[in-house]
């Protein structure tokens, strides 16, 4: 990448090729009463309204977490009857280049009759989606508890912002009626699965090739409906078609993150044992359903009760429609909100007795595993109380008064890693290269070395020499996809089963060629070396006939956990806060790769200290947008960035061969829970939702 | 995020480019608040004139006690040259607030004066240092004060068909001290507040970012503090037109940084 030899989804220029543009609502609630299409534009080739695409293309399908009811509210390729967001696409626009293409929206007359748009959840009664559940004897544990303490807490909705933005490019072949989509995508798997239900193609004839990813932290997940356009665009024109998304549309129309608020309570007894929690989640999901919408509110509720030998938790979640663009997994996808919604209510039981929030959490901290939470979760492994005293340690707490307030705060966080299948091919070419094919796929995480370094470890070779191949659905096994910390875990373990069996079909072919007993040979660095010394390297092997293995690893969940400690500084005279230090303590059980491990706790740190001090995505009362451009949504620069203290504790998972976990989320859901608990303790225990911004903190202190 | 169409002219010459300015014409410089305009369809000039070849206007030079910056210079000479930094340190001092480097490697002067962001750091200090701005049009050339030129958010007394060319800056009177501060929540970001001060024996002057819709000065401050008031006290004076009370704290803040700062 940094030699400039990458290739993205915009780098791409196969010949013929057409652009596409999208015609977005202004108004966050409309009826759309007509659209209107230009006869005849300079380079366009044609606009696509809903109407061209009934009977061809279906909506996104709808993901529904197990036990929850959601409205069957899947979001339109095109509108129809209606907008429901501003930045909706409402017809789309094919022309010789991009410019053309939105010189000729610009044509498109859509008439729209307003309607009354809701910015607030708060103000929504239509539902989305709801889920409950209960574990343990949640009334008794509330009428048996000494004090019952907690609060209201919120995280603002935000934006995912990655580097390279949304796009797609495809492409028809009427001769093998093959259609294949150049997608800007975690995964092939999801874009596969889903193009084929909004098509009802079978999935043979699709092909899903992801060319290098310049970020996605979640939002890249599913198929974008605009991608689905793109496909059926290219098959009415017979031409290759490409949608960049620029950065505005990203903005508006791209999934959003977070957006939950929570009422939790926690009953305890009089020595600070926690005997209880409640949660009441409520989740501004937007307008419609896609694909993944559901699925954080989902994972938050089923993680509150975190790190604690909780009796009893009774947890509901209620996702409420609004006219904003609808939200879906970013980096953490739930796993924030949870540790968001309880540490903070930790913090507040713990002023509530007047114990030190340290204490409280090591007074309930879980210490033998496996453990079943009352909500269903099954951890298994884990040393909550090392991460704790560990990231104590590393932070160095501070507090003072006077005129700058200075204050400490923890959280500790566990979180679902994991689950589901990958797969991977592993082969001794006849060149005698070794390639690895692996189902799940990168976009920034650096698969290529941590998977070729698992594989080489195995085979006794460098990991230079082995290749990894990702992202072409004609080319590797099928899998789940590239999201939820999984790709190590389940992905890894997947090159590690098909390479053991790699390396026994070589021990079993250099048997046969050097004429000796499998059991007498041994694998070295030079190659396979029999009783009497005889060598054969892999080179010789391939030539006497290429060999090829292939796995497919499937698992429970695994829970990673960690204990985030963090120093803040508030200004009195302004509110300007400064975090200090931040201490990042993740067990993500065996490491495989510290240093890209510890990049991804940085990077994640990074984000979560950005929705700490100025991350928000925000809307008028009319639902319109105010954020919809950097410079109005400001990510953190290394200059916000303070010293961060990274360290591992291993507690290797018995659920994989590797004893991984995960490790891409870590540093999203530690960071924001244990700055918003250092803030509160600055502020003498008065407890302030994210972002930190000085107005807001200067409100705290003064009024 | 493709601009509307519009037709572009390189202006070879001053009378050229002034000749094709109006009502329909934009003048691009470093573009780095015009092009985002333009990509979000926000600005739709039928002509946009480009004036990055019109070497006379980039020009940074010492004339008597008057420092005269030409309307092109890059926002990166200003924040290099010695010269600046010798004589107009408060203008060394509020450039590095301007965005990120590649930023201001494009982004002109006059281009920041022109395009009057209410949260843009150099008329603010431009303002501080009692500059005068010059521009020109066929109907020929006039010369304005801060307070004149800058009428509120994005908007300044300049017709459609004048451009800017000069700003001339007063050598700031002997013995005093200068200082630029602000609050922005990321580093390069819009400043959410700020305050540009020039003190000194007899000599005091404040200017203030975010407390109004242009740059302003704190003409009750500066009084105080030639009379000998303290910082805060001053501060505070600078502070209170402000109605939100987060906002006037963290001006008064800031505003008391800038004075004590600058005390030579």
């Amino acid at each position: 990448m940094l030699t400039g030899r990458s290739r993205f989804l915009d780098d791409l220029h196969p010949p013929g090729l057409a652009h596409l543009a999208f015609v977005r609502s202004p108004y966050a609630h409309a009826r759309v009463v007509s659209v209107s299409v230009p006869q005849g534009a300079p380079g366009l080739l044609a606009v696509l309204t809903a109407r061209d695409l009934e009977g061809r293309a279906r909506p996104l399908p709808i993901q529904v977490p197990e036990g929850a009811d959601a409205a069957d509210e899947p979001h339109p390729l095109l509108a129809a009857g209606d907008v429901r967001y501003a930045g909706q696409a409402v017809a789309a626009v094919v022309a010789e280049s991009r410019a053309l293409a939105e010189d000729a929206a610009e044509l498109v007359e859509v008439e729209y009759e307003e309607l009354d748009p809701i910015a607030d959840p708060a103000a929504s009664d239509l539902e989305l989606l709801r889920w409950q559940r209960s574990g343990g004897d949640v009334d008794g544990a509330f009428a048996s508890a000494d004090m019952v303490a907690g609060g209201r807490y919120a995280l603002p909705r935000l934006v995912a912002a990655p580097m390279e933005t949304r796009g797609a490019l495809a492409y028809h072949d009427p001769a093998r009626d093959l259609l294949t989509l150049w997608c800007s995508s975690q995964d092939t798997h999801r874009p596969l699965r889903n193009l084929s239900h909004v098509l009802d193609v079978p999935a043979e004839r699709l092909r899903v090739i992801v060319p290098d990813v310049g970020g996605a932290f979640g939002s890249k997940g599913p198929l974008a409906p605009e991608a689905a356009v793109a496909a059926v665009a290219a098959m009415d024109l017979g031409r290759p078609v490409k949608w960049a998304e620029d950065r505005y549309e990203n903005f508006v129309a791209s999934y959003q993150g977070r957006g939950m608020e929570a009422d939790v309570e926690l009953a305890l007894d009089g020595d600070g044992r926690m005997l209880a929690v409640r949660a009441r989640i409520r989740a501004d999901l937007g307008a419609y359903l896609l694909p993944a919408t559901a699925i954080p509110p989902h994972t938050a509720g089923m993680l509150m009760a975190g790190c604690y030998t909780l009796q009893a938790a009774e947890v509901s979640v209620t996702g409420v429609r609004t006219n904003k663009v609808p939200t879906g997994p970013y980096r953490g996808a739930g796993r924030p909100e949870a540790a968001y919604f309880l540490e903070c209510a930790v913090d507040d039981a713990a002023r509530a007795l007047s114990l030190d929030p340290v204490e409280l959490r090591r007074r309930n901290l879980i210490a033998e595993f496996p453990h079943r939470s009352p909500l269903g979760f099954t951890y298994d492994s884990g040393d909550y109380g090392r991460c704790l005293d560990l990231a104590l340690e590393l932070v160095e707490p501070g507090r003072a008064a006077g005129e700058h307030l200075i204050g400490t705060g923890v959280a500790m966080y566990v979180e679902r890693a994991g689950g589901s299948f990958e797969a991977a091919r592993a082969a001794l070419a006849a060149d005698g290269r070794l390639v690895i094919h692996s189902s799940t796929s990168p976009h920034g995480q650096g698969h290529d070395t941590t998977l070729a370094q698992i594989a080489a470890e195995r085979l006794h070779v460098d990991p230079a020499a082995i290749v990894l191949e990702f992202g072409d659905s004609a080319l590797v096994p099928g899998g789940t996809g590239t999201f939820g910390s999984r790709s190590v875990t389940v992905g890894g373990s997947a090159v590690a089963r098909a390479v053991d069996e790699l390396r026994e079909q070589c021990l079993r072919a250099a048997a046969r060629l050097l004429d000796a007993p499998q059991n007498e040979i041994s694998w070295g660095e030079d190659g396979l070396t029999a009783g009497d010394g005889r060598t054969l390297r892999l080179s010789d092997l391939a030539a006497a006939g290429a060999l090829e293995a292939v796995a497919r690893f499937e698992s429970e969940l695994v829970f990673g956990s960690g204990a985030y400690a963090a120093v803040v500084e508030i200004e009195r005279a302004t509110g300007r806060l400064t975090v200090r230090r931040l201490a990042a303590v993740d067990d993500a059980g065996t490491i495989v790769n510290p240093l890209l491990a510890e990049g991804q706790v940085l990077g994640g740190a990074v984000q979560g200290l950005g929705e700490c001090l100025s991350e928000e995505a925000t809307y008028d009362e009319q639902a319109q947008p105010t954020s919809a451009s950097f410079a109005d949504y400001s990510l953190p620069t290394a200059a916000e960035v303070p010293p961060i203290a990274a360290a591992f504790v291993e507690s290797p998972s018995p659920l994989n061969p590797l004893g991984a976990k995960g490790i891409g989320e870590g540093g999203t859901i530690g960071t924001p829970a244990a700055v918003s608990n250092a803030v509160a303790d600055a502020l003498g225990g008065r407890h302030v939702d994210p972002p930190f911004t000085e107005d807001k903190l200067w409100r705290a202190i003064h009024e | 995020m493709k601009p509307a169409p519009f037709d572009y002219v390189a202006a070879r010459s001053l009378d050229e480019a002034v000749g094709l300015l109006g009502e329909d014409a934009k003048a691009l410089a470093g573009g780095q608040s015009l092009v985002p305009l333009l990509n979000f369809r926000l600005a739709r000039p039928d002509l946009i004139v480009d004036i990055n070849g019109l070497s006379e206007l980039d020009r940074l030079e010492r004339d008597d006690g008057l420092l005269r910056i030409g309307a092109l210079t890059r926002q990166s000479a200003l924040e290099r040259s010695d010269l600046v930094a010798a004589g107009w340190p408060l203008l060394s001092q509020a450039v590095r607030f301007v965005g990120h480097p590649q930023i201001r490697s494009r982004g002109t002067v006059g281009g920041s004066v022109a395009h009057a962001d209410p949260a843009a750091e150099l008329p603010v200090a431009l303002a501080a240092l009692d500059a005068r701005f010059t521009a020109r049009s066929p109907r020929g050339r006039r010369t304005l004060g801060a307070a004149e030129l800058f009428i509120g958010p994005l908007t300044t007394a300049l017709e459609p068909d004048e451009l800017l060319i000069e700003i001339e800056v007063p050598r700031p009177p002997e013995g005093t001290g200068s200082a630029f501060v602000e609050h922005a929540r990321t580093h390069g970001d819009f400043a959410v507040a700020g305050a540009a001060a020039v003190v000194g024996p007899e000599h005091a002057a404040v200017a203030l970012l975010g407390a109004g819709p242009a740059p302003a000065r704190a003409g009750a401050a500066e009084s105080a503090l030639v009379d000998g008031a303290e910082p805060g006290e001053a501060a505070m004076l600078a502070a209170s037109p402000v109605e939100d009370g987060a906002r006037r704290a963290l001006i008064a803040e800031l505003v008391r940084r800038a004075i004590e700062e600058a005390a030579p």
